[in-house]
């Protein structure tokens, strides 16, 4: 358990960071959705609730307060994917309106 | 398969892609696995880490505050201990109830008292009359699951420092003994006369080093109000008449306040399993010991330690020395510990630079939190606001109700129980630290209200009434179940166990 509070685990985890936004970045290309900026900060605002979910779940069982790992789970879970829809139509505006030839569906 | 796709059927594009995917869930799992470890990790429960002081670890110095966040109202007047302290009293009321029974008075000043509080004299009573009875007989019914809590609890509490032997003027004192160890000649003993310091800042920080090394999670120094000292004194303090008035010596100038937490599993176990008899243990051996090098230094030191080993109030004095703030329940929040510390005081008067008191959204944070009060089976702990007492105003807790609960409980003596629920009191990990930063910082009280509402929907607890022992209507409940090692029929065949056989 002590590698989850050294800087490797950190390191680890913005490593695959970085390889997410990449891999994220190349498929909009490929899909020919426009990413400017504001797009990346609704990203991050997304990418910061879920993780916090997740880390609330798993400090809360940790805790031993399953009770409160449940509820806060979906409380906090529903919000995510609730504010994901909404991200996810945020991230599609502009999707395929670039002449670029693709093989993927708008 | 386009011209750039390697013939094994995969594009570095396509595994970027992947591997983002991949990497998502990846994080994802990391974030929910460290999250798990932060809340199993014990190096989160604070006090353990004492020798250097890391336990101490929120920054004070931003929320300092010239005043203390109690507010003085009226003309304030020192405590008589004698009633107001709910040990002293209910003791003096035992040794004089029988007499009263058989158609006596109670003397003084036990009499003026119950005239002024009859609601207090009820509650003696109830307590002598019913509670007790009816706990000796639960005990002996239902007792036997909280075995290794008591056991536990009386090996926390066999060692302890000698008891204070006379009144300040002698015992405070040094009393040079031998010579030739030390420069100076202090041998053993306290120094011929008091040495001179250099600084008074250095002077403080040494005390805090040292009370650190000697095992003090938090620890604070301040001018003693004498508001916050008893109008008379309490027995067994080295007093010869407790009947006379308390004179402040000139020497009790400052106030060294010190800290450790209840050993914080059994602590979530209240109000049964629990114990204060750890962390009072600590606290007495560490105040024994920096009386011990005050004098060695050749000035006055004399101890105030838990149980009811005191000639004066310890939470003000806390929030005085800048440990924390007065809570609802009665007891002084930190930063660090929340609700759990067990304080205990020197007082001395080696010169010393003193500590402000902090302001970090406490009062505010009770006003509306009310958990404790919530939660509190005897209803000792007011849902109202603050009430001016002794000149000053504050949240006032019905202490027989109180203790009226403690001695009806079943396994340790004693409850806690607004000590386990506290928002505050809650282990040092990322959730809880960001939380605290979060209301200490938000002048809005948006936060505060936000979180007391996601604890009250989030955090579960039994219903206030099954804390009481059964034959009170009451199901032994606790507020989490005890740790494993507390667990006593998982160790010892009971009699239960036997019939089963």
């Amino acid at each position: 358990m002590q590698i989850f509070n050294s800087g490797l685990f950190w390191f680890v985890e913005g490593v695959l960071c970085c390889v997410t936004l990449l891999g994220l970045k190349a498929w909009a290309q490929d899909r020919s959705i426009p990413t400017p900026w504001w797009k990346w900060v609704v990203l991050v605002l997304w990418v910061s609730l879920a993780g916090f979910t997740i880390a609330f779940v798993g400090t809360s069982f940790g805790e031993g307060e399953s009770t409160a790992a449940i509820r806060g789970g979906m409380l906090f879970g529903i919000l995510a994917v609730l504010s994901g829809v909404g991200a996810w139509r945020l991230w599609m505006i502009g999707a395929g309106s670039s002449n670029q030839v693709t093989d993927a569906k708008p | 398969m386009s011209e750039n796709q390697p013939e094994s059927g995969v594009s570095r594009r396509q595994f970027l892609k992947g591997a983002g995917v991949v990497s998502g869930i990846a994080g994802g799992a990391g974030l929910g696995l460290f999250g798990y470890a932060a809340g199993r990790d014990p190096h989160t429960y604070l006090g353990w880490q004492n020798e250097q002081g890391a336990s101490q670890t929120f920054y004070r110095k931003r929320y300092e505050v010239e005043e203390p966040t109690y507010e003085v109202v009226g003309p304030t007047s020192r405590p008589d201990a004698r009633v107001e302290n709910i040990f002293a009293r209910r003791g003096s009321f035992r040794i004089q109830y029988t007499r009263v029974k058989e158609g006596g008075e109670f003397e003084e000043p036990l009499k003026s008292y119950y005239d002024n509080h009859p609601q207090d004299l009820e509650l003696d009573i109830i307590n002598q009359e019913e509670i007790m009875p009816r706990m000796m007989q639960d005990q002996a019914t239902y007792g036997d699951q909280f075995l290794l809590a008591v056991a536990w609890s009386s090996a926390m509490g066999a060692v302890s420092p000698l008891p204070i032997s006379g009144p300040p003027q002698e015992a405070d004192f040094p009393r040079p003994r031998g010579g030739g160890m030390m420069a100076g000649g202090m041998g053993m003993g306290g120094a011929p006369q008091p040495l001179r310091l250099k600084d008074p800042a250095k002077t403080a920080l040494l005390i805090k080093k040292l009370a650190h090394e000697f095992g003090s999670t938090l620890v604070g120094i301040t001018e003693l109000n004498p508001d916050w000292v008893y109008g008379y004194p309490l027995r067994g303090r080295g007093f010869e008449n407790v009947d006379e008035p308390l004179e402040i010596p000139a020497h009790w100038k400052y106030a060294i306040v010190v800290g450790t937490p209840m050993s914080w599993d059994p602590m979530y176990a209240n109000p049964n399993y629990g114990t204060s008899n750890d962390a009072y243990s600590r606290s007495r051996i560490i105040a024994a010991r920096l009386a011990a090098f005050i004098k060695a230094l050749g000035y006055p030191a004399r101890t105030h330690t838990p149980g009811n080993s005191y000639d004066l109030m310890v939470p003000p004095i806390a929030v005085d020395a800048g440990l924390g703030e007065h809570g609802r329940h009665g007891i002084v929040i930190t930063p660090e510990l929340g609700s759990n510390i067990r304080p205990a005081i020197v007082t001395t008067n080696m010169p010393m630079a003193t500590d402000k008191p902090i302001d970090f959204g406490v009062q505010d944070f009770c006003r509306h939190c009310k958990v404790c009060a919530e939660n509190c089976p005897s209803g000792a702990i007011t849902l109202g606001d603050k009430v001016e007492v002794r000149g000053y105003r504050r949240f006032k807790v019905d202490t027989a109700k109180c203790n009226n609960f403690w001695t009806s409980n079943l396994g340790n003596i004693g409850c806690r129980l607004c000590v386990s629920v506290c928002p505050y009191t809650r282990k040092a990990n990322w959730l809880h630290r960001t939380a605290l930063k979060l209301t200490a910082n938000d002048p809005t009280g948006l936060s505060e209200r936000t979180l007391t509402a996601l604890q009250k929907g989030m955090y579960d607890a039994p219903d206030p009434q099954t804390y009481y022992m059964p034959s009170l209507g009451g199901e032994n409940s606790s507020y989490r179940e005890p740790p494993w090692w507390l667990k006593t029929e998982d160790f010892i065949e009971l009699e239960a166990d036997h019939a089963d056989l």
